[in-house]
């Protein structure tokens, strides 16, 4: 979700089989540097994708000495899930992070065969993405600060993840500024 | 028209009808025919009911669709139910159904029937209550043929508070604060809970941990509610094809019905 | 109705496995290890498909074992985790997958914390509290749920898997011919003398 020279990325940490919940602390989220990466979609994947990220981020930080961006590491992601056209990897990955040369807010969206989502607003992925366009297109709007960001982020993840059996249990809730990111863990329902 | 009969759905499930309904012909191995088709077809659309301490509101959009296509942008899914004629003269209830539109019509005029005939052999008007049960068990008499439709009965309960009453095809019922039924129910719903409800807010520095207090719902006043209705029924048309065209509200309050329309995005 | 149990406590992990080697309905044999112990302080117990389960335990046993051969240091828990999974998931997506879910119990000889992970065929990786595979799972974890505590000692852990034992001999259908029980500490891996002669019944 983007605000006013910030951007927030939050996820729930159930695991499941079907219904069955296997864990209720498996956090969706990756940090490569800069850049922030969610993952919903089948575990192994989560796991292997993530993995894959990175490997591939940490060589391109010693190659090029520097830190990736989110634009550049969006492209990447769409590449090496599209190099998996004919036997994808079952994910569907959110990105979000600050350019550090334009000073931006920038996130976007993936389906599984890496074709991006350029989004301004919000972008949404999981079991919950009906009830999360619902609570996110009625609860966001234009400009917001870091602090209501959170507020709204907070408030569009736990009431869509509450309308939904699979997801839940707890949050994880990622704002990111220029010169800071807060990570705060959220409580949520446990059922 | 003869298209939508002939030309194969695009996918089981996927989009493209929501129901599998061109008519087909199996020939078995003696030669005999067997003719079949679906008798369901999903209308699109969504409904919401909010209720108030003196007012209940039904909304629902005017888009009806088949498939990709659009059939009609003005397909009204609020009826007045009970009154005098018919334009409902007086009448104090109001249906909101979405799914099926044909079988959605027809529960209409039935239950319409009930509560007019009601009216005529006991000289009263008929109960939110009463017309509440009286839906569930028409809805249940069809419980291997259902009526393909989501339910939401709104009216003033005897103490004249908002009544609201919430149906699944077979049945099966409840009286609710607020309800979103249709194609954007998984959309509003959570949007509802939150703004209506106040699920997951609490009141800030109230407590630590589980002593934190959670804010309590109070019944919202009518300006409210018709602003959220509005704002849930913007956010649906932005994220799902088969809501748009129309909004139509129907506020039931002491002094009767009242029906407002405005105009939601075509696109 | 192959049974895999494990959980940790304050300072020690537990792994049961049940003894019963099936083939079908027919019980092969009744002294079945389906444990490998991979290093000093990690254990892996495996369930799924005959022939996969073995192969695979004893690829990573000789694997872990080379890699402190080669670098002569031992794998931590979380570093053997993340190289089974690593393993499973490469094969998942060959022509010959394993058909393997495994329970990894460790002992971090670093923190000193006792460790859990749960992986199924899939090569899905949780670390967990306590954990279960097959129908143990169904049976054992609300159990688990309810009595577990990330500070118990040994003797409360021992007690919460007799529950767990029990409810299985309760409900299960097939005689699973009782658990093998590991238990790995800062001392390493020993085998508890489970007492299993004890009949429960169904109420």
């Amino acid at each position: 979700m983007v605000g006013k020279d910030c951007v927030a990325i939050a996820c729930d940490l159930r695991l499941g089989l079907q219904a069955l919940t296997v864990s209720n602390n498996f956090p969706k989220i990756f940090s490569y540097g800069d850049v922030y990466l969610g993952l919903t979609g089948l575990a192994t994947d989560v796991s292997t994708v993530a993995d894959l990220f990175r490997y591939k981020v940490n060589m391109y930080r010693l190659r090029e000495e520097r830190q990736i961006s989110p634009q550049t590491m969006a492209n990447l992601v769409s590449s090496s899930l599209y190099e998996r056209r004919f036997g994808p990897y079952f994910v569907s990955p959110v990105i979000a992070g600050i350019n550090h040369t334009t000073g931006k807010p920038f996130i976007c969206g993936f389906d599984s065969i890496g074709c991006i989502d350029f989004a301004k607003d919000f972008i949404v992925s999981g079991t919950a993405s009906d009830q999360l366009f619902g609570t996110c297109e009625g609860l966001w709007e234009p400009d917001l600060g870091p602090e209501d960001l959170f507020e709204t982020v907070s408030q569009a993840l736990l009431n869509a993840v509450d309308r939904d059996a699979l997801s839940g249990w707890g949050a994880h809730v990622y704002i990111i500024e220029k010169d800071k990111v807060t990570k705060r863990l959220l409580k949520g329902r446990q059922d | 028209m003869a298209s939508v009969f002939t030309a194969p759905p695009l996918a089981d499930n996927g989009p493209g009808y929501s129901f599998k309904q061109t008519p087909t012909t199996h020939i078995s191995a003696d030669g005999t025919r067997q003719h079949s088709f679906y008798p369901y077809t999903d209308n699109g659309g969504s409904t919401l009911g909010i209720s108030g301490a003196d007012f209940t509101i039904l909304a629902g959009d005017t888009r009806s669709t088949s498939g990709y296509n659009i059939n009609s942008r003005y397909v009204p899914k609020l009826f007045k139910i009970g009154g005098e004629g018919p334009e409902h003269t007086g009448s104090s209830i109001v249906l909101s159904v979405v799914g099926f539109a044909a079988d959605g019509d027809a529960l209409k005029e039935r239950l319409d029937t009930v509560v007019k005939m009601y009216k005529y052999q006991h000289g009263k008007n008929m109960s939110v209550a009463a017309c509440a049960q009286r839906l569930s068990h028409i809805l249940y008499n069809k419980r291997f043929f259902p009526y393909y439709v989501h339910a939401i009965l709104g009216g003033l309960d005897e103490e004249g508070k908002g009544a609201l009453y919430s149906y699944d095809p077979v049945g099966s019922y409840e009286r609710e604060q607020c309800r979103a039924a249709g194609a954007a129910a998984s959309l509003i719903m959570p949007f509802l809970d939150n703004q209506v409800n106040y699920k997951n807010q609490y009141i800030p520095a109230s407590g630590y941990g589980h002593d934190l207090q959670p804010r309590k719902a109070e019944l919202l006043p009518r300006n409210t509610v018709e602003e959220l209705v509005r704002d849930a029924f913007d956010s649906a048309v932005e994220r799902h094809i088969e809501v748009g065209d129309g909004l139509q509200m129907m506020i039931i309050t002491k002094d009767g019905i009242e029906e407002v329309y405005s105009p939601l995005k075509k696109d | 109705m192959e049974v895999l149990l494990g959980l940790t406590g304050k300072d020690f992990t537990l792994v049961a496995s049940s003894k019963a080697a099936m083939r079908g309905v027919t019980i092969l044999k009744a002294t079945d290890d389906k444990t490998r112990e991979l290093n000093k302080y990690n254990l892996m117990a495996f369930s799924g498909e005959a022939g996969d389960t073995v192969q695979f335990a004893e690829y990573v046993q000789a694997n872990v074992q080379l890699y402190s051969m080669r670098n002569n240091s031992e794998l931590g828990p979380a570093a053997v985790a993340s190289f089974v999974r690593g393993e499973l998931a490469k094969a998942l997506r060959s022509r010959s997958p394993y058909t393997v879910n495994l329970l990894l119990g460790g002992f971090d000889p670093i923190t000193q914390k006792p460790t859990l992970y749960w992986c199924d065929y899939l090569a899905s990786l949780a670390q967990l509290p306590y954990a279960a595979h097959g129908y143990a799972q169904y049976y054992c974890l609300s159990t688990l749920d309810k009595h577990h505590h990330p500070d118990i000692d040994l003797e409360k852990g021992l007690k919460i898997l007799r529950m767990c034992s029990d409810e299985l001999k309760r409900r299960l259908p097939i005689d699973f011919k009782g658990l093998a029980v590991k238990i790995i500490t800062k001392d390493g891996i020993r085998e508890e003398d489970w007492v299993d002669d004890k009949q429960v019944l169904p109420a």
